[in-house]
């Protein structure tokens, strides 16, 4: 009567959620660092996508280097060469698509693994919940770089092996997050009335549950990205990595470095971008990460 | 009052670990001068070693390093000389053989002691020859050098007879380290680690072990040889190369081998440092296989069949180019591939003639796969004869050299004739596997060669495939070829050398024909000591050879203070002569140009260090100022 | 940043959750009985993964030397390989019981042996620089949120995050690089030391300068980062307003109360972290080839060496899973809000 367009719930739902999202935004927007994160993530996140467009992936393939072995920058090589006479800056471009999109993957993987457990876990308390957190206990305690060498010393390498090693490792603080969330809003009388209105479990967990979580879980993916390139460039390191030469991370590169002695040659070129890059995008991660934490959580916010 | 507590451990700690290198650098530069001083007392030779130690049982050792110090503590019946490897007198100071080629008699050398006073008579070497007759676990490390013998007897105190089931080439030459029967006759468990000081019979013996961190020795006064100029050899283990190649920087070791082209080229510029570079013994090559079998003719592993064609094998021996690999992954340190036995050893080398020779070209490559029926298929990829596309694994040793910067090319190489292949860099340990269980289409794999190029030949006969169960062997490539396997026994029988030479050569022509192996070059090998210390050591062989890792001890042996030369040489009769130098040709130092960027921008690096710890510094120093405002 | 997994600070400070109801005695057990289960999968873990890793022993041993159809066999009776997964695992955990976790097939010795040969310098290094991490992390936490939005906690704040977001081994290369000269790079101590105390630890600790500041930059940020965020919350207590009300003086409210109360998630951290510093120990160590059991793990797994790995996969998570239990029991003793409940 008021409205000949009365909105349906649905749009409802979507402009609170729209709402929601802008005053979000807004708080966000209001964190320099924050600001500063995003910013950078997003023209490494360009460059990365770009560089096929940029530049020629032939210049990969050391048949074609045509520079000499570990040489210092130049005109022609702004960021020097490795042992093979590639440009080092060619090689840094092509390797953020490769971290990156481990980083992604593998987080997304182990922020899925968590949200799920976690939500199950608090979902259905006493014995699942008692069984999935013992688990999860147990995960968590684990040396996880041990587990992860392991795992990729069995399976195959390459790119996959790399993801799935980082996120069946990396899962269980986000579980227990989740879990400690989930536990908060079931206790909230919205549930309960839910419940009482014969909400099956499914109907509890998907409708809200989970879109109560999600924010947190956001987070959290943009913390758990930065470990996993971390985490992807450790295991590159200690060459469990993707083999492909033409396929090259960070992680590889650095390994590359040392092998080749780099520390010895002084060839700072070599050793410097690859390892300033992991530390430039983990930083830019966690930057935006804590910004959106206090948005969320406002016993941080400044002032 | 707590917190002012805490921040003042603090403060001792952080200042505790910032005040100790304030101590050091003057301690580090003077280093050299120090050792120098105190030559009077104690003189240490420090060598880095970037492998570990296996273990110090001279009948378990199969290291590299493991063997380089053990045969620097126990002498042999016979040993490789200096000047060119061949056998010369060591524990046995004469030899004969019988007309049949099958008794052996050693007379060992009279009035030699053991490092604990007791004499070297025959009955040590014959203790130790059949305790590795009779005993499983003696035979661990050189099982292969007694399988053939019949029996050992010392038939009186400085006689020795061996008599073996077949004529063997290796008599005189058996590297075997001789243990003194006194010491190790009452050892209940022949496998287990010696105890420390070793008795030994070297000119050093082995004093002092700490896992993962060094091997000690002492000179050994009684050595018959003439007691060594030094009087301690200190083996250090680096877990990697760099560390070695700073620590020979710091003046913490005195003499580094193994350096890859970049540590060598990056040493040319310190003028403490003397470089050496070497000949190798080794031949690095990619085996491709060409259908693994056992050694009765059962199909085994997971190779690509497609390989088991000679055609599509030529065609990537062809697309693959040893000159460049030298340039690019050897620095230039090495030589271009040839016959499968290295240049070194300069009889048996073989080169291809212009008629069989094939050269590297992509465009010949592609042509031959074209007319083998090789068709291209979707993705420039190749379709075998069973129409599926032509990937093939390359399996590499991790954080090897020529594997890792090596194989990049192979993949660049092999793409252009449409060959799809894939990079698995894995464990030395699983590379092994893989390729005895013919679980491989293609495989970087390389071995020392030895003056007598029995063993390698060995390597590609049919005998040498793995039993019916895939094991027990050491198959290289799989290769069993009749007409091989008839040269191979045909020169093993030979007595005459040239004529064995010539067969020798045959049997490579034949390996190069098949290509069931590319061989890809053969690196030297670099080394590298600090010359304000050292004179020098006798290299072996005296023209172009190595100071650490020879068949012999006479690197260590003769190493001669700075100052205490001129560098011994030893005659044949591995006698030291004194009167010549042997000093290497000295590789010239012109890269100081060059490498003063690179130090500017390392200080720079440092400047940056530098600078974030001042900047903390002040920071803490303007908390605490503040603090102790607010508490009065 | 030292390890393949970050927890977030939440997810650390949160744990371990209070326990509601039962004794002191009962939540002892709870965490004891916890702990246990943890070690018997990772025992059950221990064996399996490593078992399933491509490997044959047999084959390694016997490779460059003849070996009769016999011999195999008996070389694998010798190991157990021909007898059922099932046998070989509760031969493995008998023998486990009684200390002995074979013989490693590189070294030929027993595995224990070599574990406690590497024990004393990892836990040397590892010790040191949790030490000087955390009175480091805890000191300039507490003060970067007493000066909350400061120079220095601006400062602080971004060095300790950009040092965590750097990979270990990457910080060590930098640190070798750029200190070249000055300090060994590699192994524990000189062959050419004098054999007495006082050089002998001079040469250690020279030689411990360049990985304890690796581990320590690594390490220190979480705790400083944690004993910032819990001492702001501490600060914005009800019971600190009332304590200042009470016209207690705001230094003394901070040391007295907020700081105690804040050290209590923190200093939990540490002993929860010790699984990161693990893993961060494997990396410097191989880095700075310090005789440790994280360059023995990864030692043994280049070689693949299947007992040792076993071995220091059981020792490593076994430590830390008893480090996690201790943890819970001393979160009991000094938090008087979960003593009480």
């Amino acid at each position: 009567m008021t409205s000949p367009r009365a909105a349906s719930p649905r749009a409802l739902a979507w402009r609170r959620r729209g709402d929601a999202f802008a005053a979000g935004w807004r708080q966000f927007a209001r964190q320099r660092s924050g600001l500063f994160g995003l910013g950078l993530l997003l023209v490494i996140v360009a460059l990365a996508v770009l560089a096929p467009v940029l530049t020629d992936r032939e210049g990969l393939n050391v048949i074609n280097a045509t520079g000499g072995p570990l040489e210092a920058p130049s005109g022609e090589f702004p960021l020097g060469t490795d042992r093979q006479g590639r440009s080092v800056l060619l090689l840094t471009l092509w390797g953020a698509r490769m971290s990156l999109t481990v980083g992604f993957v593998a987080a997304l993987l182990s922020i899925g693994i968590g949200t799920i457990i976690g939500i199950l876990a608090a979902h259905y308390g006493r014995w699942v919940s008692a069984g999935l957190m013992r688990i999860t206990d147990f995960f968590l305690v684990l040396p996880s770089l041990v587990l992860a060498i392991a795992l990729s010393t069995v399976l195959n390498p390459g790119i996959g092996t790399v993801i799935l090693a980082i996120g069946i490792t990396s899962w269980p603080p986000s579980a227990r997050l989740v879990r400690a969330q989930t536990l908060t809003i079931e206790a909230r009388p919205y549930i309960e009335r839910s419940r009482a209105l014969g909400g099956g479990h499914l109907h509890v967990i998907t409708k809200h549950v989970l879109p109560a979580v999600l924010p947190l879980v956001f987070v959290n993916t943009t913390l758990a990205v930065g470990s996993a390139i971390v985490a992807e460039s450790t295991l590159s390191f200690l060459g469990l990595g993707d083999p492909d030469p033409m396929r090259p991370s960070w992680g590889s590169m650095l390994r590359s470095a040392w092998l080749d002695s780099a520390v010895i040659a002084g060839a700072w070129w070599y050793l410097l971008p690859p390892g300033i890059a992991i530390a430039i995008v983990v930083l830019a991660f966690t930057m935006c990460g804590r910004a959106l934490e206090s948005v969320l959580n406002p016993r941080l916010r400044e002032g | 009052m707590r917190s002012r507590r805490v921040a003042l451990g603090i403060t001792v700690l952080v200042s505790a670990l910032v005040t100790v290198p304030v101590g050091v650098p003057a301690g580090a530069s003077t280093q050299p001068a120090v050792r120098a001083e105190a030559a009077n007392q104690t003189q240490i030779l420090r060598v880095g070693v970037t492998q570990e130690i296996d273990s110090l049982n001279p009948f378990i050792s199969i290291t590299r390093t493991g063997t380089d110090i053990l045969r620097t503590a126990f002498d042999f019946l016979t040993v490789y000389s200096q000047e060119d490897m061949s056998p010369v007198p060591a524990l046995a100071e004469s030899w004969e053989t019988s007309e049949d080629k099958l008794t052996w008699t050693f007379k060992i050398r009279e009035g030699m002691t053991w490092s604990d006073g007791q004499p070297i008579t025959a009955e040590d070497p014959a203790f130790t020859y059949n305790l590795m007759l009779e005993n499983e676990v003696a035979r661990t490390a050189n099982g292969s050098y007694v399988e053939q013998f019949e029996s050992v007897e010392a038939t009186d105190e400085y006689t020795l007879v061996i008599k073996t089931k077949v004529p063997q080439a290796t008599m005189t030459a058996l590297d075997i380290p001789v243990v003194p029967e006194h010491v190790w006759s009452t050892m209940s468990d022949v496998g287990a680690e010696p105890e420390m000081p070793m008795v030994g019979s070297g000119p050093y013996t082995i004093t002092e072990f700490e896992e993962a961190q060094y091997t000690k020795m002492k000179a050994n006064p009684d050595y018959w040889r003439g007691a060594p100029k030094i009087d301690e050899v200190h083996f250090i283990y680096y877990r990697n190369a760099d560390a070695a190649v700073q620590g020979l920087q710091n003046g913490d070791v005195d003499v580094v081998n193994r350096l890859n082209p970049t540590q060598y080229d990056a040493l040319k510029s310190d003028p403490n440092i003397e470089l050496v570079q070497a000949q190798g013994r080794r031949f690095n090559e990619i085996l491709i296989n060409p259908g693994a079998a056992t050694e009765d003719g059962k199909p085994i592993g997971s190779g690509n069949p497609a390989l088991k064609d000679i055609k599509l094998r030529q065609a990537i021996a062809t697309a693959i180019d040893s000159q460049t690999l030298v340039d690019k992954v050897w620095g230039g340190y090495a030589e271009p591939a040839a016959g499968y036995l290295p240049p070194i050893f300069s009889d048996f080398a073989w080169s291809p003639g212009d008629d069989v020779k094939r050269e590297f070209d992509l465009d010949e490559a592609n042509r031959m796969l074209d007319e083998a029926g090789y068709e291209m298929g979707p993705n420039g990829v190749r379709l075998d004869k069973q129409g599926k596309p032509l990937n093939l694994r390359l399996l590499a040793h991790a954080g090897t050299n020529i594997d890792e910067n090596g194989g990049p090319y192979i993949v660049g190489w092999l793409k252009e004739i449409g060959i799809n292949v894939t990079l698995e860099p894995v464990s030395d340990t699983q590379v092994n596997e893989d390729t005895t269980r013919g679980d491989f289409d293609l495989a970087f794999s390389g071995w020392n060669a030895n003056p007598d190029p029995d063993f390698v030949l060995s390597l590609q006969t049919c005998a040498n495939r793995p039993n019916a169960q895939g094991k027990g062997g050491t198959p290289d490539s799989f290769l069993c070829d009749e007409e091989y396997d008839r040269l191979y026994a045909e020169q093993l029988q030979e007595l005459d050398r040239d004529k064995r030479v010539d067969l020798v050569k045959q049997m490579q022509e034949v390996l190069y024909d098949r290509a069931t192996m590319v061989i890809l070059g053969y690196d030297n090998v670099l080394e590298a000591y600090r010359k304000d210390a050292w004179e020098g050591f006798p290299l072996q062989p005296a023209d172009s050879g190595v100071i650490m890792n020879q068949q012999g001890y006479w690197g260590y042996y003769g190493a001669t203070p700075a100052g205490e030369g001129p560098v011994p040489t030893f005659d044949e009769n591995g006698m030291m002569v004194s009167d010549s130098s042997g000093a290497s040709d000295t590789d010239t130092t012109n890269a100081a140009g060059e490498d003063g960027g690179n130090t500017g921008l390392v200080l720079a690096i440092i400047g940056g260090v530098v600078v974030v710890l001042l900047v903390g510094g002040f920071l803490f120093a303007r908390g605490r100022r503040r603090t102790a405002d607010d508490r009065e | 940043m030292s390890d393949i997994l970050t927890p977030t600070e939440e997810a650390l400070a949160e744990a371990p959750p209070p326990t509601r109801g039962g004794g002191a005695l009962r939540y002892l057990l709870t965490k004891a009985g916890g702990g246990l289960v943890s070690l018997v999968l990772v025992i059950v873990l221990g064996f399996l993964l490593f078992r399933v890793l491509p490997g044959d022993p047999v084959l390694t041993m016997t490779r460059g030397r003849p070996a009769s159809k016999e011999q195999i066999a008996e070389l694998e009776a010798q190991l157990g390989l021909d007898k059922p997964l099932i046998a070989q695992f509760f031969d493995y955990l008998w023998r486990l019981l009684q200390g002995d976790l074979g013989e490693s097939y590189v070294f030929r010795v027993p595995v224990t042996q070599k574990i406690m040969e590497r024990l004393g310098p990892t836990l040397l290094l590892v010790g040191t620089a949790t030490l000087i991490a955390v009175a480091l992390g805890l000191w300039l936490g507490t003060r970067s949120a007493w000066r909350r939005d400061s120079r220095f906690d601006k400062v602080s704040t971004s060095v300790a995050l950009a040092l965590w977001s750097t990979p270990t081994f990457f910080l060590g290369l930098l640190l070798m690089a750029a200190t070249s000269g000055w300090f060994p790079t590699a192994g524990m101590v000189n062959s050419d030391t004098p054999p007495d105390f006082f050089s002998q630890a001079v040469d250690v600790a020279h030689h411990m300068v360049l990985p304890t500041i690796t581990l320590v930059a690594v390490v220190y940020a979480q705790y400083q980062l944690v004993m910032r965020s819990s001492l702001l919350e501490e600060m914005g207590a009800d019971y600190l307003t009332t304590a200042r009300a009470k016209g207690l003086r705001d230094a003394m409210v901070r040391r007295r109360h907020a700081v105690p109360n804040a050290l209590l998630p923190t200093v939990t951290l540490v002993f929860l972290h010790m699984g990161f510093v693990v893993a961060g120990a494997i990396t410097t160590e191989t880095v700075f080839s310090w005789p440790g059991l994280g360059l023995l793990t990864y030692d043994a797994l280049e070689k693949r060496d299947l007992p040792l790995l076993t071995g220091t996969f059981i020792v490593l998570a076994g430590a830390v899973i008893v480090m996690n239990v201790l943890a819970d029991m001393l979160y009991r003793v000094l938090d008087p809000r979960v003593r009480a409940s």
